[in-house]
């Protein structure tokens, strides 16, 4: 659907590139979104993500390429599409003096929503949230994750067929986190597109249809957790602890059709391999004929291996 | 211009939401007007005289007479009459001993002393005073006359009031040609104080409200509200009528106030409320302006209400500009305050209508629309650097 950029794709960006003064931060960046797909834009800072979403949000006029959102274009002179656009910025975007409820009518009314129409969006969204029972109480007084919960509430008003999430967990607590994750998936259950940033990996992992990894104002790669790790020929890890002949275990696990190299570790072997499932019996069988194995651990393979092999940076850089 | 409304409409309910604002926009200007008020006289009636004895004859003669001009008496010794001049809490006392008003009783004539203070009604009192006196005078003459020509004295007395009843009390009219009088004529210093704290808080409460444009800028609102359909023009317009509504809001309040609380004479509202009207754009476009060149809200603050100080005094805000030697006045001249002071003075002291007064309101209508340019244009830099 949205990878191979049909009509349907909510966004379509189309190498855009964008500099300030000497600096270029973004040098031509290219996605699509479907209707009710997670996109995670992931990249260290200073990669070019924010002003990525600045331009799809119509906030900033791209130097070069388009942006089109639900096919039309999208810029700070077209002021009309952007009612179908929700933002959520990394800032709290409220107002801190007014109440909760106060700051929703505000934002919905630059929406264009009125009078009942307005009090029942926000009654929803307040429920989506979590916050109905705070919704008098002013934001000030508010914890830092019930105020992030408010940031995207505002976001959500207007039911925008895009929504952008950046960053919208930084400082809050696990339980909000874990809240503000729930509703993410839920608005894409329900077709919204999302475009997602975050630098905790295991959110993008959970949330994300597809991930583009973006830096140097690039995205470097683009496509599904698996896609991207297998792009960066990144292996499964088998390690085994046991007792025994390590070098006799070593020759034999070499034998094993899948694996690529065999390490020893510590008092075990580590065996690197393409697919570990696919080949653990195959593996213990060869090990245990020299080894008595007193465990056994998997581990695959993840995003942060992938964004450190693509950036050289952790993402939290 | 919805969503200018909106942006218009929160404005205000943050305005109104700061606690520290229903001190300073509706407490404060009322205490100033106070203090301004009663330093420049709290009142152009006939001024007040402090009596040394009003149980005599002579004392209570002297009293009706000031009364019946509209002059303000009180009693005290000696001592406390002249510490009531030296304090300046009255224009004039009048020291009546126990000679004098024996001297009164017995028909001789009698010399008082009349103490004036340093008050700037001190002079026309004394001829009130004097007035007052020469009236009694006249009336012992008369009544000493109709006994001579062998009218009973009880009935000489009578005879006199009667006919004084018949004529017309004479007036005495006190023409000051001091110009500075000549200003000041048919007005109270509540009046002046009224008109100067109006151009003062509107100017005042609108620009320490430039705060808030940098907290918006900074918490990144205005970039969430420019990625909502709305335009860029409509964030400005948005922000100018928050701010104007503000000041307009602020002026109007001190005009009530003071009506309700003071007396205070307006005039004609309606030219009043113009006046206020046009100078509350100078101060949205000021506050704009402030609120775009200025990243640091309490920087913001401090200038806004500098500023606002700064160009009050200039422009008679807080001392009277017909008190200022020309070469004040004419840098009171060049600020929105000194126009304002002058319209609102033309309507106030002299019945101005809009002819009188469309001289000044143009001068402030082309502060306005070159500050709120400025701002305006100020704005919409900062927006985009926001982004």
């Amino acid at each position: 659907m949205g990878q191979d950029g049909t009509s349907t794709d909510v966004v379509q960006v189309q190498d855009v590139t964008r500099s300030f003064g000497d600096l270029q931060a973004v040098a031509g960046v290219s996605l699509r979104i479907a209707p009710g797909e997670t996109y995670g834009l992931l990249g260290p800072n200073g990669a070019g993500k924010t002003t990525t979403i600045s331009m799809i949000a119509g906030l900033l006029e791209p130097d070069s390429g388009t942006v089109q959102l639900c096919g039309e274009p999208m810029g700070p002179r077209h002021t009309k599409i952007r009612s179908r656009l929700g933002l959520v910025p990394q800032d709290l975007a409220l107002y801190p003096d007014l109440k909760g409820r106060e700051n929703l009518n505000y934002f919905g009314a630059l929406q264009n929503l009125r009078g009942k129409e307005l009090r029942a969006r926000v009654d929803e969204v307040l429920e989506v949230v979590g916050l109905a029972d705070r919704a008098k109480d002013p934001v000030k007084e508010y914890s830092g994750g019930m105020k992030r919960r408010l940031n995207i509430a505002a976001g959500l008003l207007h039911r925008p067929a895009l929504l952008i999430l950046d960053e919208p967990t930084v400082g809050v607590d696990p339980q909000s986190r874990n809240a503000i994750l729930e509703s993410v998936e839920a608005l894409s259950g329900e077709g919204m597109a999302v475009l997602y940033t975050t630098h905790y990996m295991e959110e993008a992992e959970r949330l994300c249809d597809r991930i583009g990894i973006i830096d140097s104002g690039r995205v470097q790669a683009e496509g599904t957790r698996d896609e991207l790790i297998h792009l960066v020929g990144e292996l499964d890890q088998v390690r085994m602890d046991g007792t025994g002949d390590l070098t006799a275990a070593t020759d034999a696990l070499q034998q094993v059709p899948g694996v690529q190299r065999v390490d020893p570790v510590g008092g075990g072997l580590v065996c690197a391999v393409a697919d570990a499932p696919v080949h653990l019996a195959a593996i213990v069988t060869a090990a245990s004929a020299h080894l008595e194995l007193s465990d056994v651990e998997i581990t695959r393979p993840d995003l942060e291996q992938v964004f450190l092999h693509l950036t050289g940076k952790e993402l939290r850089d | 211009m919805r969503a200018a409304w909106a942006v218009a409409l929160v404005e205000l309910r943050r305005f109104l939401r700061d606690r520290s604002n229903i001190f300073f926009t509706f407490v404060f200007p009322l205490m100033l007007v106070v203090v301004i008020g009663a330093q420049f006289g709290g009142g152009a009636g006939s001024g007040r005289v402090v009596l040394t004895d009003e149980s005599s004859t002579l004392g209570q003669r002297i009293a009706a007479e000031l009364d019946a001009r509209d002059v303000t008496v009180d009693v005290g010794e000696a001592g406390q009459a002249r510490e009531t001049l030296a304090r300046g809490r009255a224009d004039a006392a009048v020291f009546i001993d126990d000679a004098a008003a024996a001297a009164f009783d017995a028909g001789d004539p009698v010399q008082l002393d009349l103490v004036l203070a340093s008050t700037s009604g001190s002079s026309a009192v004394a001829q009130q005073v004097q007035s007052a006196v020469a009236e009694l005078d006249r009336e012992q003459a008369g009544v000493a006359a109709l006994v001579q020509s062998g009218v009973d004295p009880d009935l000489a007395q009578d005879a006199w009031w009667d006919g004084e009843g018949q004529v017309p009390p004479a007036r005495v009219d006190v023409v000051d040609v001091d110009d500075v009088s000549q200003a000041f004529a048919g007005v109270t210093g509540f009046d002046v104080g009224a008109s100067s704290q109006v151009l003062l808080f509107v100017f005042l409460t609108a620009l320490a409200g430039s705060a808030t444009l940098i907290d918006a800028r900074r918490h990144r609102v205005i970039a969430r509200t420019l990625a909502a359909p709305v335009s860029a023009g409509s964030v400005v317009a948005g922000q100018a009528l928050g701010r104007w509504v503000i000041a307009f809001f602020q002026g109007t309040y001190v005009m009530a106030g003071t009506s309700l609380l003071f007396g205070v004479q307006w005039g004609n509202v309606a030219l009043c409320l113009l006046v206020v009207a046009v100078f509350s754009t100078v101060a949205a476009g000021a506050a704009m302006a402030i609120g775009a060149v200025l990243d640091n809200e309490g920087a913001a603050s401090g200038l806004g209400v500098g500023l606002a100080l700064v160009l009050a005094a200039l422009g008679g805000c807080m001392v009277p500009q017909e008190l200022f030697p020309s070469s004040l006045q004419f840098v009171a001249s060049l600020t929105p305050h000194g126009w304002g002071y002058r319209a609102f003075a033309e309507i106030q002291r002299h019945g101005g209508t809009l002819v009188d007064i469309a001289g000044s309101l143009a001068v402030l209508a082309g502060f306005a629309a070159a500050v709120l340019a400025l701002g305006s244009l100020l704005l919409r830099r900062s927006i985009a650097r926001a982004l």
